[in-house]
């Protein structure tokens, strides 16, 4: 089976500063990680791999840096790491982000069978990536998999989608995007990392590998805009109360009525 | 679709994401804001429904609001199903032209919504949590959380048509069912084929994720403020006469003062409560990520600088176990 | 195109910081109420290769860097002291000089077990009157036959209660006048080989330390590690990796200190304020971060000169010496900015101060140190 797994490098912290020129965050100085949830979907390759012999590729669109998650998903097990990289890429949406994606699958040899997906990432949280390749490539697709089976000639794979726990079976090729709960992702022995990044090969592939036009990629290609990138304006009351115990008390008995938690009537 | 002129596009649509209906409220939500938006536009409000015997929920969008009512009734579409409608959606939205469409952020509505933006090639935003009209340009100004919601990024889709956006349940508030209310009920023909390539073997309703800290609708929470771990345990008779269950923060647990399952925070667990009560709790960011979701937050601390109170909607300066006593009391004498 | 080695070892650092959050931590306190070695977690870090760090792949072992060493000591040894102390020892003290020394046939029968963990190994050097002063020891190696017939003493032997390979250093020619001394590899299942109880220590209490007695120990030529007479060599051999190591092993505990210092100041509020606020406890905060900082750009240069093959014996005394003084002094500055709450076991700072101590004293005292560095500085 040749499964194409696609991540994407997102940063690893919690203190986020905002580039307001770009409209982006600064990334500089901040570490960054394999998405979770990617790492999940790689996981989830490594299993099938073990079960069903094959290859794997690991795929990302990102700067030139992203080429520390692909080494790290090479020490992980991944056999091939492919680069999308090109400034036109920059700025993209996820409509130009599948388009490219897209484009380096096909040209992929052996052709994929299956790709996977995490479903949504830390950073954009749009997950919308995985839906729009299926559709780029117009294959069947499966978001949220909490479980993978390999029948015969087709996946039967398992999601709880809008308080439903439902079973699919999904013909060949498909692409699923991973939840978490998949499974959890092995730690990788410091040997492995060693050889990735001593002898690993990573292939870069930029705009005119993958035949595509500026305007259909990047900041061109893209359909949406982000006019504005801020933090969210405080919505708490902030109300302080200083006084008696008995006050206080009163105030948090009346706040809990007003929130329909105890009854006005019972009178103190 | 790329526009050159964006005139040719009229029109608010609402997808009818009727699954989980009564619970689930987000379409019914979004046809009251889809209204408020059309009416600055001076369009309609179309809600477009797919499945099979559906003409009941055709009467529940128009007695929300619905000025248009978009029926696709058949037996292939009963199953919500992605690449079938996308199919069927995909081409009414190519012969009718609306400007906007809206689905809520359900979890079909995620999975579906972007094929179906990348079928149409436009943009789409997702999870919105504001929606506003920039009435010059007819745009719609899209506002969506990035970084778990540590930030939130205002998005537009200037030059392609429809404009797309996946709403956040809760965000907006339904309008009251109204029987007198009417609307155009239109029967499209589209052309229906069954899928072949995905099929559903199995859909159960969800049991697993029931009960625990995470799913409780009151929380209270003890930090070291409290003194002592006989203190603490005046969370849990607080927590059983509310209906509610009971957090602690890492020094508590450290102190040994009840178990690591009941740790928030940064290390801990998340929750998003209808109400939480945090006594004693100085609010160290490790420990308020853990519940910055809380609707309302209640902080009880002795210290009036106490960084917790910046993120309260109420707090009471003095000292803890007094106040959690004097509630236990008055509580007690209630229920 | 050359990859910037800064990539490998941030990753490198990553993962292993992921693992220690994960298994040590959450272990660390009761290794050390119980003065235990935490045999599981110990397996699952052979497996990722934790005990063959720098050990080339052809004998089963990571193939790392000097400078990718001293990053996952420091982030081992971050997590918890004991552990991160057994590694650096097992790795830069007996492996390496198994590894330099040893025939193509001893390399197979000793250092691949050891890479794969299966084996752990120590360094007897310590005798009740041999410290720093190791050319004073009295473990004798008298010929017999083929063999060689071990006595002695040795105390203080890291890693001595699970070991599997326990290198020996003793005198090879007792009668003579002019000493000399050999190393002898010996398998803690031979016979004649006795470990004693395992001591009661100030800190680093989760690390098996014992003493070892040899008994009439026969051990085949085989076990000689390199030639008769080598020994002092080979004991020299290792100083400068195991400094390298001793010192990122003292980083972690330092910055350890740092971390949990920080986080305290920010959530202890007096006086109406966070102390973080108040201008001494910044003072400590700052002082303690600068040399921490220091301490790691130490070891990076001692480190980087070693996998340059240039001569670093006094850049590596450096850094032991600085670091090991950061972290004792890091611990006590941090248990003072934790005030009551750090002298309770309730916070592991009380745990880092007791842990760092021990990093002045072995594997060349800070005297020793100083007195290495004064004299490299010297013409002959």
């Amino acid at each position: 089976m040749n499964i194409v797994v696609c991540i994407k490098q997102v940063p690893d912290t919690p203190n986020i500063r905002i580039d307001r020129e770009r409209m982006t965050i600064i990334r500089d100085g901040v570490e960054s990680i394999i998405n979770p949830l990617d790492r999940i979907a790689l996981e989830a390759a490594l299993d099938l791999k073990q079960k069903e012999g094959g290859k794997i590729s690991v795929l990302t669109m990102g700067p030139s840096q992203s080429e520390e998650a692909l080494r790290e998903a090479m020490a992980a097990g991944a056999d091939e790491a492919i680069l999308l990289t090109d400034p036109h890429f920059a700025g993209a949406d996820t409509l130009a982000t599948s388009k490219v994606i897209g484009r380096a699958i096909s040209r992929m040899d052996p052709f994929p069978d299956l790709i996977l997906c995490g479903k949504q990432t830390i950073d954009s949280d749009t997950g919308h990536v995985g839906p729009q390749l299926a559709e780029e490539l117009n294959w069947p697709q499966v978001c949220g998999v909490t479980e993978i089976h390999v029948e015969m000639n087709a996946l039967v794979v398992k999601q709880v989608s809008d308080g439903f726990q439902n079973t699919y079976r999904v013909s060949f090729p498909a692409l699923l995007t991973v939840s978490q709960g998949l499974n959890v992702p092995r730690h990788i022995p410091l040997g492995d990392l060693e050889q990735a990044f001593s002898n690993g090969r990573v292939i870069r592939w930029g705009l005119k590998d993958l035949n595509l036009r500026p305007e259909e990629v990047g900041f061109s290609g893209s359909a949406t805009t982000v006019v504005r990138l801020y933090r969210p304006p405080q919505k708490r009351k902030g109300e302080v109360v200083s006084g008696s115990s008995q006050t206080l008390a009163e105030h948090l008995i009346a706040k809990l009525v007003s929130l329909s938690i105890l009854d006005e009537d019972e009178a103190e | 679709m790329k526009t050159k002129q964006n005139r040719d596009w009229e029109g608010v649509w609402v997808f009818g994401d009727y699954r989980n209906y009564f619970q689930n409220r987000v379409t019914l939500q979004l046809i009251a804001k889809g209204n408020q938006l059309a009416r600055n536009l001076g369009v309609d409000l179309t809600v477009l429904v797919l499945g099979s015997q559906i003409h009941q929920y055709a009467m529940e969008y128009t007695a929300h609001g619905a000025d248009v009512v978009m029926v696709v009734d058949h037996p292939n579409l009963k199953n919500y199903q992605v690449e079938t409608y996308v199919r069927v959606v995909s081409k009414l939205v190519e012969s009718f032209r609306p400007e906007i469409f809206l689905a809520g952020a359900t979890a079909f509505g995620r999975e579906f919504f972007p094929r179906l933006a990348k079928r149409l090639n436009t943009g789409l935003s997702a999870d919105c949590v504001s929606l506003e009209i920039e009435a010059e340009r007819r745009l719609l100004i899209q506002t969506t959380p990035a970084f778990g919601g540590e930030l939130l990024a205002d998005i537009i889709t200037p030059e392609y048509r429809p404009q797309m956006a996946t709403v956040h349940p809760d965000v907006f508030e339904e309008r009251i069912h109204d029987h007198e209310a009417t609307a155009r009920i239109l029967y499209p023909e589209v052309e229906i084929e069954a899928e072949e390539r995905v099929q559903l073997i199995r859909s159960k309703p969800d049991q697993s994720r029931k009960g625990g800290l995470e799913e409780a609708e009151i929380v209270v929470v003890g930090g070291k403020g409290l003194g002592s771990k006989e203190n603490f345990q005046m969370l849990f008779e607080l927590a059983r006469l509310l209906g509610g269950d009971v957090g602690a923060t890492r020094p508590v647990i450290l102190s040994g003062w009840t178990e690591e399952s009941r740790l928030l925070g940064q290390t801990g667990k998340s929750v998003k409560p209808k109400l939480l009560i945090t006594a004693g709790t100085s609010g160290a960011v490790q420990y308020t990520t853990g519940i910055q979701g809380a609707e309302t937050i209640i902080a009880i601390n002795r210290d009036p600088h106490a960084p917790i109170f910046k993120m309260a909607d109420l707090g009471l300066v003095g000292d803890v176990k007094t106040v959690l006593s004097l509630l236990l009391e008055n509580l007690k004498k209630r229920l | 195109m050359v990859l910037d080695p800064k990539m490998k070892q941030a990753v490198i650092r990553r993962t292993v910081r992921k693992f220690a959050e994960e298994k040590l931590v959450p272990a660390a306190a009761e290794m050390d109420a119980k003065a235990e070695f935490p045999v599981r977690v110990a397996e699952e870090m052979a497996a990722l290769q934790y005990f063959g760090l720098e050990i080339p792949a052809a004998y089963a072992g990571a193939g790392l860097d000097c400078v990718c060493y001293a990053i996952v000591i420091e982030e081992i040894s971050k997590a918890s002291g004991a552990m991160g102390l057994c590694i650096s020892v097992h790795n830069s003290v007996s492996a390496f000089p198994v590894y330099e020394f040893g025939k193509e046939s001893q390399r197979q029968a000793f250092l691949i077990p050891m890479a794969k963990g299966e084996k752990i190994g120590t360094f007897c050097l310590t005798e009740p009157n041999a410290g720093s002063d190791a050319s004073s020891i009295e473990t004798t190696a008298v010929r017999d036959g083929d063999g060689f017939i071990l006595n002695g003493s040795k105390i203080f032997v890291t890693n001595g209660g699970v070991s599997g390979l326990n290198l020996i250093f003793a005198i090879t020619n007792p009668s003579e006048k002019g000493r000399e001394y050999s190393v002898f590899v010996v398998e803690s299942e031979r016979e004649g080989f006795e470990k004693g109880a395992q001591e009661d220590l100030m800190g680093m209490r989760g690390n098996p330390v014992c003493p070892i007695v040899l008994n009439d120990c026969r051990v085949p030529r085989e076990n000689l590690l390199g030639d008769e007479g080598q020994g002092m060599r080979i004991a020299l051999s290792t100083l400068d990796g195991g400094r390298i190591g001793i010192g990122s092993q003292a980083l972690g505990i330092g910055q350890a200190c740092l971390e949990a210092s920080i986080k305290y100041a920010q959530e202890r509020y007096q006086f109406g304020k966070r102390i973080a606020d108040f201008g001494a406890i910044q003072g400590f905060l700052a002082d303690m971060a600068t040399r921490i900082e220091a301490a790691r750009l130490l070891i990076f240069r001692a480190s980087s000169l070693r996998d340059r093959n240039m001569p670093h014996s006094r850049e590596s005394a450096m850094a032991k010496l600085f670091a090991s003084e950061t972290a004792v002094d890091a611990a006590r500055i941090g248990l003072q900015i934790h005030g009551g709450y750090g002298y309770s076991k309730a916070y592991p700072i009380e745990r880092y101060y007791r842990d760092a101590k021990v990093c002045e004293i072995y594997e060349g005292t800070s005297e020793v140190q100083r007195i290495v560095i004064a004299r490299s500085l010297m013409n002959k």
